[in-house]
């Protein structure tokens, strides 16, 4: 198959040795300028490390308070260390990492951090944020490698480095304790190795070979588990998989079973590693939190049984239920509250004046009710006849042991939700009416099946209006002590109608312990799956609320900030040179793609070397390209509430980006001049670029370490005339 | 064409062999391939030979399907020598017999059950307000409505009816039959066409025949054809349009693309083909994705047959690429913006949804608020009383009222425990504000009038309060970030009024720096702390009704900062009693009505309809997700009859929907298994059949993907209608890839047996939809009185539900 011949070049040339030394020879064969040595290179790379170095330390320990959503990731740190079971939409492991800098440091998690602004005082957190700057810091010779790897180039590799590392966004980003330096750090490690494996192609299955493929399913569970948008650079890998794959069988000097042989490596090192690598993170996850702690309310009745301290931990109560006894229910959708009910009625013009009944939380005497048959009254528990077991089908009612009304709904509106039935407490000692039948229908249950404490869940379904006993999870007026709606929902696949037995009080049948419940590992990996996704769905903007849009991310419209109280301020916000450069060379990028195709297409032939160029550029943009789309686009189908933070990861790619154009630029540009001036015009080209980014970070450097206070609009303020944006808020 | 075909075998298996000299073959296919290729081109005119008798053998009417079969087996066989009348023969009679079931099923019984059926209630409404030439605002572009309305109107509909809720009857005003006639004659002209798709696809009248036998009997397009929805109008103008633009296809692929170029042929189908698909788009905006696979399609044509010709010059190719560009991009925008012009020419009069609309689009319209309006000075002076609405985003106008803020807020933090000034969703007297220069204390107006201008200060005195509009650098009540907006009240604790503030008119580029009631959109700078009045989007608690927060916001440029003056009067009595009695007693002089243009109007129009979403339909009981589309989980209910358990419920032919689905599966499995081989240089079926493959996956099966796959992406309330775009597109797919399955088998087996077998599936198939199509036809009729049970003996999936009210 035609081959791109720039792109294969440099490829063979660095598979003979990975040294620098030996890239000399090809850089002479195909486009050489003659301006790289090995003492260059290192020279370069030395210099941005230690440049790198100094920005992301400089003045690390300041603002000596916390700064945004530090407070929850420095507070989730600290949970791994003393052990609290805890709830977060992320997945643990950039929270272990946390927690790991900050028990090397030898902090033991008694700060509180409690809300931004508060001081640290003595407590040690340099240790959670040096951790931090430490990841943060790897992006940029991270992204400079990649860039060598993809291209060969050392301007270009320069380049990508410095654009990087001159960018206030990623600079202040990358300082704090928060999940973005772990992510940002996996998934450029991740790109990274994936680059390293690819140039590794022509001695496919030796020791470097298996390395780097490890290495990159390694790296990608780390971005994928430190938060879910890790997974689009899965994609992107996968996508690079595919194609390697596609090559390798339109190569008909092998037979079939080679690629399958290549198959099956990738898919034991980018999809089996993985998978075990992912599991083993949650295993140590919900090993080292074995607490009780914030997060339990968040999870299943028979997930808090393994908490030590929760009361579900070592309880024990019958198994089945019978009639007469005495239940708690919770509702099973996440975060689900008690079925609840208290001495209050609706007031006037909420339906009927009945007495209310809600979802509540806490644990707390009204949850709890009394299950008895639709045609009977509560047995006594000291009576002597048979016990009856309460079956799936079966028609009930649940009498509120307070106060001894019974459960029950009508066809009024529900408060909140004017197409639900309102439910309420209704009868006096026990005695209703029709309204109060409930049918129980356990879910998945066989018929007549006992219904069973904590392992069922059932749904409660109005015998005469024939909808189900639900909760909106919409938040009650004052009158409703803020506590949540019960409805009764006329769609009876309302997924918020389910619920389960938690506590059951029956002393005429015997006990068994709580740990006759206890899930396994793959329960508990689910469930807490399943309750991170649903925890991510439910952060939506409210109505009206001004989010950050994806539109307004790459032009770089709006920050951050971080720190705004008194003192130091501290403000997200890129490098507008860089940020908006970086849009117009990815426009010139795609300028120059279509001009090549139709170029291409129509026949007309360019010169070797700037061949031999474009192609360099644009198969290494090609791939950064698709990388920045897979980190971009999808934010715009996101219904979440969204940040300006998530476009970091698609601004390392369009960096990168840049920097191969910048690259292409300054090596096509000169040749274009008389032969005189072209080596002084290389050099001005060069150095006004870098010379421009580096003044550009020295004039918005305060944003990163800190503002003076008053408005910019002050003269003796330091960022006086530098708000070019209005909506910049500093 | 059957000597060609043997040509191409040889040429291809000859390729073959030298290819896989070179590598090592895969010994399981290599001597199938070779043994195929010699028994086909013997076994190809036997079959021909008995072709003739079998047609004859059927009677042409009683067996139509026996037909069908017959010819099936001929249609694989790229029909070398039929006689040529018998071909033109059957190229008549199949897809007018088509049609003609497609009709009567279409139309039977098409005024039944009188009464609204699901979404006529909105479709039938605003049919009625274009009768009325009443605007109403939805989110959907308005060519569907217009036909409908259209229908209604030659019907004799004078849009009285009230379409207030589903179930309730039609009276005899309502012409329900031609109303109903706009979808179902589109729907029944979806059956031709499809057929005549399939036969430009190179696929066999039988096959094209097959294609509209699944459009026919597929219960979910024969209920959605039956009542005023416009998901069969859609289909139609995509369909047609998908259809020209393969014909434009056809001619650019033939072997004189250049003489046919601009020839008056190729302009027909380039710009119908254009015009179709924008009308697609102008019923609702999905249609988009029609349009976009015709442009791929016509794209790609033009990458690989003009650009890719080296022969054509320079200038050629610019020239083709400007008529391209003028028929996919010019054209379509004029459809567009026509269609637009005629909702907005005709809709003339104020109606129940003007309020989503600026003050100044409302009061262009006749009645409503230009009826408020007219006659209201333009010019703001001192002195005017005002209401000031927030002019983007969600309506609501500057409210106060006498209660205070309470001292503390719930988060333990404090308020300034001045009165509260918030933004109120409903028209009330207490919006009624007084324009005042702070240095003057008269408020009557009188001649000259002291205009207020840009840039200049002034102050805001409630109307029935008398209390001025003040900030301050307080935390507002629900944005603790912002500062709190208040009407002052002095409670002696050393908190100045702070309540001059400067106008800022952000469009008097346009309107002037005099600010004018309606036309000026207004900042309100509050002077001495910077800040402009914002509406924060949060809503109060209880002690504050529950209306939304006015802030001070340090961000000054976004779009909740501008307000603009809605009502407006100028103040003539200077007693606060006499003014208050004056704000409720309202009295006016029409002058003249306010004009807006087109153009204006149709771009406000726009924004407001691609970024104010109003189907927020959370929580209704029949959605569907995407997934669930593809195994038929869901149904919705339409209808149901008041007394018996007879009704409407939209559930497609569920055994269409499942073979379509696996044949989907199936060609993708092909066609990955064709590119991974192909990629081996291992070419399994002849080049003829494998362009027919591919094309068939570059227009049905990118027209599926394009068509689907979306709506992983939105965020709104789905329903299963959503998917009868993508599913024509797979039961097209589906009957193209029963023809390819019959190639296959005689590409495999040389006995004439497996083809007999073939055959037989696919009428033992056919009939098992017929059948499952009569099971559930009472279902889109909504016919006749059913019993539970009869309803529960359909429910074959736990997820369906069925109304059941009765017993």
């Amino acid at each position: 198959m035609p081959k791109a011949e720039g792109s294969d070049a440099p490829a063979t040339a660095a598979s003979r040795s990975t040294e620098p030394k030996s890239k000399k020879t090809h850089r002479d064969t195909a486009y050489d300028s003659g301006k790289t040595s090995t003492g260059l290179w290192w020279t370069l790379f030395g210099l941005i490390l230690i440049t790198t170095a100094a920005t992301r330390f400089y003045k690390l320990d300041q603002p000596d308070h916390i700064c945004w959503d530090e407070t929850h990731f420095g507070k989730f740190g600290g949970y791994y260390i003393n052990r609290t079971f805890f709830f977060d939409v992320h997945p643990p492991l950039g929270k272990m990492l946390i927690g790991l800098f900050g028990y090397l440091d030898g902090y033991n998690a008694t700060f509180a951090f409690e809300k931004p602004g508060d001081k640290y005082e003595d407590y040690p957190y340099m240790g959670m944020r040096a951790g931090c700057a430490i990841m943060g810091a790897l992006l940029v010779p991270l992204s400079f490698l990649t860039v060598w790897e993809m291209t060969f180039s050392l301007p270009a590799a320069t380049f990508a480095g410095v654009l990087i590392l001159l960018d206030h966004g990623m600079l202040t980003l990358n300082r704090y304790i928060l999940l973005d330096p772990p992510l940002l750090f996996f998934i450029s490690a991740s790109v990274y190795t994936t680059v390293k494996f690819h140039n590794q192609r022509h001695r496919a299955f030796s020791f470097p070979w298996w390395f780097w493929l490890s290495a990159t399913g390694a790296m990608l569970v780390g971005s994928v588990a430190v938060k879910f948008v890790g997974v689009f650079v899965v994609f992107l890998v996968g996508f690079r998989a595919i194609a390697d794959l596609w090559e390798i069988l339109g190569d008909l000097s092998r037979p079939v079973s080679y690629t399958v042989k290549h198959f099956m490596a990738r898919a034991l090192c980018l999809i089996a590693l993985p998978i075990v690598l992912y599991m083993g993170i949650f295993y140590i996850h919900l090993r080292v939190l074995y607490l009780s702690g914030p997060g339990d309310g968040y999870f299943s009745s028979a997930f808090q049984t393994h908490l030590e301290g929760n009361f579900l931990h070592n309880a024990s109560t019958p198994r089945e239920v019978a009639y007469g006894s005495l239940l708690t229910l919770k509702n099973s959708i996440t975060g689900g509250g008690y079925l609840h009910s208290h001495m209050h009625l609706y007031p006037a013009g909420v339906g009927a004046k009945q007495q209310q009944v809600t979802t509540y939380s806490h644990k707390d005497g009204n949850n709890r009710w009394f299950i008895k048959k639709f045609n009977k009254p509560t047995p006594l528990w000291n009576s002597t006849d048979s016990i009856e077991l309460v079956r799936n089908g079966d028609l009930i009612r649940l009498e509120h042991r307070p106060t001894r009304r019974n459960l029950h709904s009508h066809k009024e509106p529900a408060p909140v939700s004017r197409k639900h039935y309102q439910v309420t407490g209704y009868g006096e000692n026990g005695t209703g009416d029709a309204n109060d039948v409930w049918r129980l229908v356990i879910e998945g249950g066989a018929e007549n099946e006992p219904l069973e404490t904590m392992r069922h869940k059932f749904k409660l379904v109005h015998y005469l209006q024939n909808c189900v006993l639900s909760t909106t999870k919409k938040t009650l007026p004052k009158w409703g002590y803020e506590q949540q709606e019960v409805t009764c929902n006329p769609n009876l696949r309302d997924a918020a109608a389910v619920w389960n037995v938690e506590d059951n009080r029956f002393p005429r049948l015997p006990n068994v312990s709580f740990s006759a419940y206890k899930l396994n590992f793959f329960q508990r990996f689910f469930e807490a799956h399943a309750v991170m996704f649903s925890g991510n769905a439910g952060l939506k903007p409210k109505d009206g609320e001004l989010t950050s849009r994806p539109w307004m991310w790459p032009i770089n419209l709006r920050g951050q900030f971080f720190s705004a109280g008194e003192g130091v301020k501290i403000y997200l916000l890129g490098n507008p040179i860089i940020w908006w450069s970086n849009l117009v060379f990815m426009a010139f990028y795609l300028t120059l793609l279509v001009v090549k195709s139709i170029r291409d297409r129509r026949g007309i032939i360019s010169s070797p070397h700037q061949k031999a160029l474009q192609e360099r550029a644009l198969s290494a943009c090609g791939w950064l390209y698709i990388g920045w789309l897979l980190h971009y686009v999808p934010f715009w189908g996101m219904g979440r509430i969204l940040y300006f933070h998530h476009y970091f990861p698609a601004l390392l790619f369009s960096s990168m980006m840049s920097g191969v154009v910048i690259d292409y630029l300054v090596e096509s540009i000169p040749p274009l001049l008389p032969a005189g001036i072209r080596n002084s015009a290389y050099h001005l080209l060069v150095g006004g670029i870098v010379s421009s980014l580096i003044y550009s970070f020295y004039l918005f450097a305060p944003l990163t370490y800190g503002m003076s206070n008053g408005p910019s609009t002050e003269a003796n303020s330091t960022m006086y005339g530098m708000r070019w944006l209005e909506t910049w808020e500093f | 064409m059957g000597d060609t075909e043997v040509k191409n075998r040889k040429v291809n298996r000859n390729k073959n062999k030298n290819e896989k000299n070179k590598e090592i073959p895969n010994p399981a296919v290599d001597p199938r391939d070779e043994g195929d290729g010699e028994s086909t081109p013997e076994a190809l005119p036997e079959e021909l030979t008995e072709e003739p008798i079998l047609k004859k053998s059927a009677s042409p009417k009683k067996s139509e399907k026996k037909q069908r079969k017959a010819g099936s087996a001929t249609a694989g066989q790229s029909l070398a020598d039929l006689p040529t009348l018998a071909v033109t023969c059957h190229f008549n009679l199949l897809p007018m017999l088509l049609f003609g079931v497609a009709l009567a099923t279409r139309f039977y019984a098409l005024d039944q059950p009188n009464s609204i059926v699901f979404d006529e209630l909105h479709y039938g409404r605003y049919a009625g307000l274009y009768q009325k030439q009443t605007f109403f605002f939805d989110s959907h572009p308005p060519l569907g409505k217009q036909l409908l309305a259209l229908a209604g109107y030659l019907g004799g509909f004078q849009g009285d009816f009230k379409f207030d809720k589903i179930g309730s009857s039609y009276n005899a005003s309502v012409p329900v039959f031609a109303m109903r006639a706009v979808p179902a004659l589109t729907g029944s002209l979806l059956i031709p066409l499809v057929y005549m798709i399939m036969l430009q696809l190179n696929y066999s009248q039988w096959t094209a025949a097959l294609a509209g036998f699944l459009f026919l009997f597929d219960n979910a397009l024969l209920t959605q054809s039956h009542y005023m929805l416009m998901e069969p109008i859609i289909l139609f103008f995509a369909m047609s349009g998908v259809l020209c633009v393969l014909k434009f296809r056809a001619l650019e692929r033939s072997g004189n693309a250049q003489a046919h170029s601009y020839s008056l042929r190729w302009w027909g189908w380039l710009l119908s083909g254009s015009i179709f698909l924008t009308c697609a788009l102008c019923v609702k905006y999905v249609g988009v994705y029609s349009y976009l696979l015709g442009l791929a399609l016509v794209g790609h044509d033009f990458w690989e047959k003009v650009l890719g010709n080296l022969s054509l010059t320079k200038k050629q190719v610019f020239g083709h690429a400007v008529a391209r560009f003028f028929a996919f991009f010019v054209v379509p925008l004029m459809v567009y913006i026509g269609v637009f012009y005629i909702h907005l020419t005709t809709l003339v009069n104020a109606g129940p949804h003007d309020s989503a609309m600026s003050s100044a689009f409302q009061a262009s319209l006749e009645g409503g608020l230009s009826s408020i309006v007219r006659g209201q000075p333009l010019e703001v002076v001192h002195g005017s009383q005002v209401t000031l609405r927030h002019a983007h985003g969600s309506p609501c106008w500057l409210h106060s009222h006498a209660a205070n803020y309470p001292v503390k807020y719930a988060d333990k933090r404090g308020s300034s425990h001045q009165q509260q000034v918030t933004c109120y969703v409903a028209k009330d007297i207490n919006n009624w504000w007084i324009v005042k220069r702070p240095n003057r204390t008269d408020l009557a107006v009188a001649a000259p009038l002291d205009r207020i201008s840009h840039g200049e200060e002034i102050q805001l005195v409630h109307g029935i309060t008398g209390r001025n509009l003040n900030s301050h650098n307080v935390a507002a009540p629900a944005s603790p970030t912002k500062q709190e907006v208040s009407c002052y009240v002095d409670h002696n604790v050393s908190m100045p009024a702070q309540d001059v503030w400067r106008v800022e008119i952000t469009n008097r580029e346009e309107i002037g720096d005099v600010w004018h009631a309606l036309e000026s959109m207004v900042r309100l700078i509050h002077v001495n702390t910077s800040v402009a009045l914002a509406f924060s989007g949060r809503m109060l608690p209880d002690w504050g009704h529950n209306q939304h927060e006015i802030v001070g916001d340090v961000m000054i440029n976004q779009p909740n900062t501008i307000f603009n003056v809605e009502e407006h009067r100028y103040t003539r009595n200077e007693d606060e009693k006499d003014r208050q009695l004056e704000l409720m007693t309202t009295d006016f002089i029409p002058l003249e009505p306010v004009v807006m243009g087109f153009w204006e109007k149709f771009f406000e129009l726009q924004i407001r309809m691609l970024f104010i979403s109003n189907e927020n339909v959370q929580n209704h009981m029949y959605t569907s997700s995407p997934w669930e589309w593809l195994v038929l989980t869901r149904g919705i209910a339409y209808w149901v009859s008041p007394d018996s358990n007879a009704q409407i419920h939209l559930l497609g032919n569920i055994f269409i929907w499942y073979s379509a689905t696996i044949a989907l599966a199936a060609y993708c499995s092909l066609l990955v298994f064709y590119l991974l081989r192909q990629r081996r240089q291992c070419f399994d079926i002849h080049e003829e059949a494998w362009n027919q493959f591919r094309t068939t996956g570059e227009v049905l099966l990118l027209g599926y993907v394009f068509h689907f796959l979306p709506y992983f992406f939105v965020d709104h309330t789905l329903f299963l209608h959503h998917y009868l775009p993508a599913l024509a597109f797979k039961l097209l797919l589906n009957a193209a890839l029963v023809e390819h399955l019959y190639y296959l088998t005689r590409l495999v087996f040389a006995k004439q047996f497996f083809n007999w077998m073939c055959v037989l599936i696919v009428l033992t198939w056919m009939s098992g939809i017929l059948m499952v199509f009569n099971k559930f036809l009472p279902l889109c009729y909504g016919l006749g009185p059913m019993n539970a049970t009869q309803i529960l003996d359909l429910k074959l999936r736990e997820t369906w539900d069925f109304i059941v009210h009765k017993p």
